[in-house]
């Protein structure tokens, strides 16, 4: 018998060691089968694949201890180390990988854009080709919901939250004067152009521990970690003209550019309204340089901008007979040093510093102000990856502010001069239970040098995903944010402003379409108050503020419907009072409209080469002050409408013509009301309507790219 | 006697390494064979286990990868196939940490990969990557100007551009016809090296050269 099996097994292929089988089923959490894993002996060719049923088979002639492998899309690799001949009927349950591309994401509050995330609103080319927009990519972040449409004014202002409450992030480094100079009721843009960053997080509340001093909003901009190459871009538009140039090295990469804007021309075509007379148009010139390196371990990135801004404008005033002589002189300078670094064992490292000074002149009639705003920005943070499941994050941060202003008037001189120092610490987990829970909870702790103010400010974020399609995210987060240059100069004991805000988000993902549906409740408290017509030295000022914003904001983004046309609707309702500043009562303030809309198209028309857009928004009536009758902010502007349309021509790969008109339909919009202080003989208040400087803003612009390849184009900066 | 044994020895030895070559090289075929009979999964998951395996080699890391991508081209799902893409990302790094930095062969597969990833959505993907799959090329067709599979892709990725903008890709043609001469000219470097290309070649002259 002995000598039979022998014969059988060394005639059946002559091989010396017996095969054994190796066997068993795979399942995932819920005991479905998985089809097509791939199951080996580490190591060696022995193997197969997971049948339909979820069962394998194989034979080895390894023998002893073996690691059987396991790995599939989706799951976690699967390891185990055993006796070969162990290896049989065995049952395996593989562990969902959380951190596949369809696990959920915790995104109450937050707009992701640019990057390339499923759950990204806005597209890389979108903050650059939306009707309407101009380049600004502050521009394009207002078609979004949760923002209002504060026309004279430009800057974003976020569910009942005034523009100072939303602050902004370059590579998570403090930017100190992220909008351009501009006078009272003109707008200003986003300073920084789009062309340097390739992911936008906008968050409309309830964002993370590791930022503070921002009571609504932050918006975080990254810069690109590294340029595609090297290239020199061109520019020459209706307003200016720019050159920019990257090179890339084997490691490293240098960006450049510089901008030249003048308004002059433009105006001599087409002429402002009577209100916006400049006596010197708008001019600006400003460069910016980026530099990056490569190391084995990390990226460090080095971003250095400056501009300089001037021009002079008589306004009317409604007080005085002659308009307003007004002219200003910007001066500014930005730089940002960040390094990203992986230490090894799930550990990562991220100092950084930004600096800042802001030199401002202005000549109102014949007086004077001289001001110089010196800030910076120092960051450390830590982090420590444990698994997919679990990890955590730490940081420290200073940030320092000097002012210092000199007004003449008459000769008279009086000086201000205030410094103030924040240091902050914070400590926040990400805990993710499974692929389709998961959470985020930290603190963040800060210390006010100038009023010796420390608060705790709490956040915790979840989501929880019901099905392959939709998912549920709620935050609640303390926020806190020390007062305004503004007030400070004049009374350096004021405490922190407060915000507390929860968030309901619902979010619904098909391929071809995106739906967003967010509701919020937001509380104000501690907020300024004074009681002069203008704060100053003779104002009592005091924390005895406080109100309410609480509203539903809905977005819906597709490109299926109809082939080349790509589309995003925003609404926002938003219902909020506050008792801040001089009001008298809680009031819905100014820059608060009860409902807003925007439409965007984007149409792509192949035998043209073209893109063209229209941008559609609507804001109902903002409330405004009207002195001769009873109550407070109790009239509301008509509505405002604006339809902007542009064409972005492809002349070949290199070279794209570009136009673009903001309110086609010349809708006369008003964005409030000015009254005199005192009512004249007659007893009535003499009033005035403030209005954009122009009804429509045309604009022309030729983008050459010089490239090795001759394939790429500024589309993308557009 | 010693003799005999030394004898013995050395042919043991040459058979013990003959069947060491063979191990790989009939692995290497079955995945072939599987992947010529559709068992597309069945040949990534052996290719891959080869790989693993062999520890230094990116020849069948490439085959794993190569399978992926060519597959996602037909895939619906959106996350599926961005899944897939991820995944045959990972499997051309670990081929490129196996090769030698010009290695064009992977050069051509990333550009593939990347070919892919617009595909997945172009408005998202394609202003991004163009420029970063022309670079690709350029920078191939200067390490091999020779390489078949250098000249066949950058002229099929030219002529899409050239027809996205409304210009001739017959402006191409003439390097897809060199493409043929070099295909029957290439010398693989060693066994299992990457061979294909050349019916796509002349699928591409036959649609847009008027032959």
């Amino acid at each position: 018998m002995k000598t039979f099996l022998l014969l059988l097994i060394f005639s059946s292929g002559g091989y010396l060691f017996a095969q054994q089988t190796v066997s068993g089923r795979i399942t995932d959490g819920h005991n479905n089968p998985v089809y097509g894993a791939n199951v080996y002996l580490l190591n060696t060719y022995d193997g197969t694949t997971s049948a339909e049923d979820g069962s394998f088979w194989f034979q080895t002639s390894e023998t002893g201890l073996q690691s059987l492998v396991l790995s599939f899309i989706s799951f976690e690799k699967f390891e185990k180390t055993l006796e070969v001949s162990a290896m049989q009927d065995m049952h395996i349950v593989l562990k969902e990988d959380v951190s596949a591309l369809d696990a959920v994401v915790l995104n109450a509050g937050t707009f992701s854009a640019g990057d390339n995330s499923r759950v990204s609103v806005l597209k890389p080319l979108d903050v650059v080709t939306t009707a309407g927009v101009a380049g600004d990519f502050i521009a394009a972040l207002q078609t979004l919901p949760g923002t209002q449409t504060v026309g004279e004014d430009g800057r974003l202002f976020v569910r009942g939250g005034t523009a100072e409450e939303t602050q902004i992030f370059i590579d998570g480094l403090r930017v100190f004067q992220p909008y351009t100079a501009s006078a009272n009721n003109l707008p200003s843009r986003g300073r920084y152009s789009p062309f340097l960053f390739d992911g936008i997080t906008f968050s409309t509340g309830g964002y993370s521990a590791e930022y503070g001093q921002a009571l609504s909003s932050v918006l975080l901009l990254n810069t690109i970690n590294e340029p595609d190459q090297t290239e020199t871009n061109i520019s020459l538009m209706s307003v200016g003209a720019g050159l920019g140039h990257t090179q890339k090295w084997q490691k490293s990469s240098l960006s450049i550019n510089a901008n030249y804007i003048n308004l002059a021309p433009y105006q001599e075509l087409v002429p402002n309204n009577e209100n916006a007379n400049f006596q010197k148009p708008y001019e600006n010139l400003g460069g910016e340089a980026v530099f990056r390196r490569q190391f084995a371990n990390g990226l460090l990135k080095v971003y250095t901008a400056y501009d300089h801004t001037n021009f002079e404008i008589l306004q009317p005033d409604i007080n005085l007979q002659r308009p307003v002589d007004f002219k200003l002189n910007n001066d500014n300078f930005y730089g940002n040093t960040s390094y990203k670094g992986r230490l090894g064992n799930g550990w990562s490292i991220e100092p950084g510093m930004s600096i800042s000074r802001a030199l401002n002149t202005f000549n109102i009639d014949e007086s004077r102000v001289n001001s110089k705003e010196d800030a910076a920005h120092l960051k450390l943070k830590a982090g420590k990856r444990f698994d997919n499941h679990f990890k955590l994050n730490y940081g420290a941060e200073i940030i320092f502010q000097e002012y210092s202003e000199d007004f003449t008037e008459e000769e008279a001189l009086s000086k201000l001069n205030y410094q103030n120092t924040i240091f902050a610490a914070y400590s926040e987990a990400d805990i993710i239970f499974t692929k389709n829970f998961a959470l985020k909870a930290g603190a963040r702790t800060s210390y006010m040098a100038l009023n010796e103010e420390v608060k705790l400010a709490p956040r915790i974020s979840l989501a929880y995903k019901l099905n392959a399609a939709g998912q549920f995210s709620f935050a609640y987060g303390e926020f806190f944010q020390q007062p305004q240059n503004l007030y400070l100069k004049y009374d350096e004991q004021l405490k922190p402003e407060n915000a507390t805000h929860f968030i309901l988000n619902y979010l619904y993902t098909k391929p071809g379409y995106m739906m967003r549906a967010e509701a919020y409740y937001k509380i104000y408290d501690q907020l300024i108050k004074y009681n002069t017509k203008r704060p100053g030295y003779d104002s009592n000022f005091s924390n005895a503020g406080s109100g309410y914003a609480t509203g539903l904001d809905l977005f819906f983004r597709g490109n299926k419907s109809i082939e080349n046309l790509e589309y995003w609707f925003s609404y926002s309702y938003i219902d909020s009072k506050r008792d801040f500043k001089n009001y008298p009562a809680k009031a819905t303030p100014d820059f608060v409209a009860k409902q807003s809309a925007s439409l965007v198209t984007k149409y792509w028309i192949e035998d043209w080469q073209s893109q063209m857009g229209f941008t559609y928004n609507f804001s109902s009536g903002r409330p405004y002050e009207n002195p001769k009758t009873t109550g407070f902010m109790n009239e509301k502007t008509r509505n405002y409408h604006n339809l902007s349309f542009n064409w972005a021509y492809l002349i070949d790969q290199q070279k794209i013509l570009y136009f673009s008109v903001s309110n086609i339909t010349g809708s006369k919009n008003i964005f409030g009301y000015e009254y005199a202080d005192a009512p004249a003989i007659d007893g009535k208040f003499a009033e005035r309507a403030i209005t954009p400087a122009a009804d429509r803003f045309f604009f022309v612009g030729f983008f050459w790219t010089i490239s090795s390849d001759k394939h790429s184009n500024q589309l993308e900066n557009l | 006697m010693k003799k005999i044994t030394f004898c013995c020895l050395s042919f043991l030895l040459i058979i013990l390494q003959a069947t060491a070559q063979t191990k790989y090289e009939s692995g290497m075929e079955k995945a072939f064979g599987l992947w010529q009979n559709e068992q597309t999964t069945e040949a990534a998951n052996l290719f891959e286990r080869i790989a693993v395996a062999e520890k230094n080699k990116w020849i069948p890391y490439y085959y794993a990868a190569q399978i992926k991508i060519v597959e996602s081209f037909d895939m619906a799902d959106p996350v599926k196939k961005e899944q897939q893409l991820v995944q045959a990302q990972s499997l051309l790094d670990a081929a490129r940490a196996n090769a030698a930095r010009n290695n064009v062969e992977l050069m051509v597969l990333q550009a593939l990969l990347h070919t892919a990833y617009i595909t997945l959505e172009p408005s998202v993907y394609g202003m991004k990557l163009s420029p970063v799959i022309s670079n690709i090329y350029e920078e191939a067709a200067k390490i091999a100007p020779d390489n078949p599979r250098v000249v066949l892709s950058k002229a099929e990725w030219n002529m899409g551009a050239a027809k996205f903008f409304g210009k001739d890709p017959g402006e191409y043609c003439d390097d897809l016809k060199s493409s043929l001469k070099l295909f029957s000219d290439f010398t693989p470097e060693e066994k299992f090296w990457p061979e294909w290309g050349e019916d796509r070649a002349k699928q591409l002259i036959k649609a847009n050269c008027g032959e």
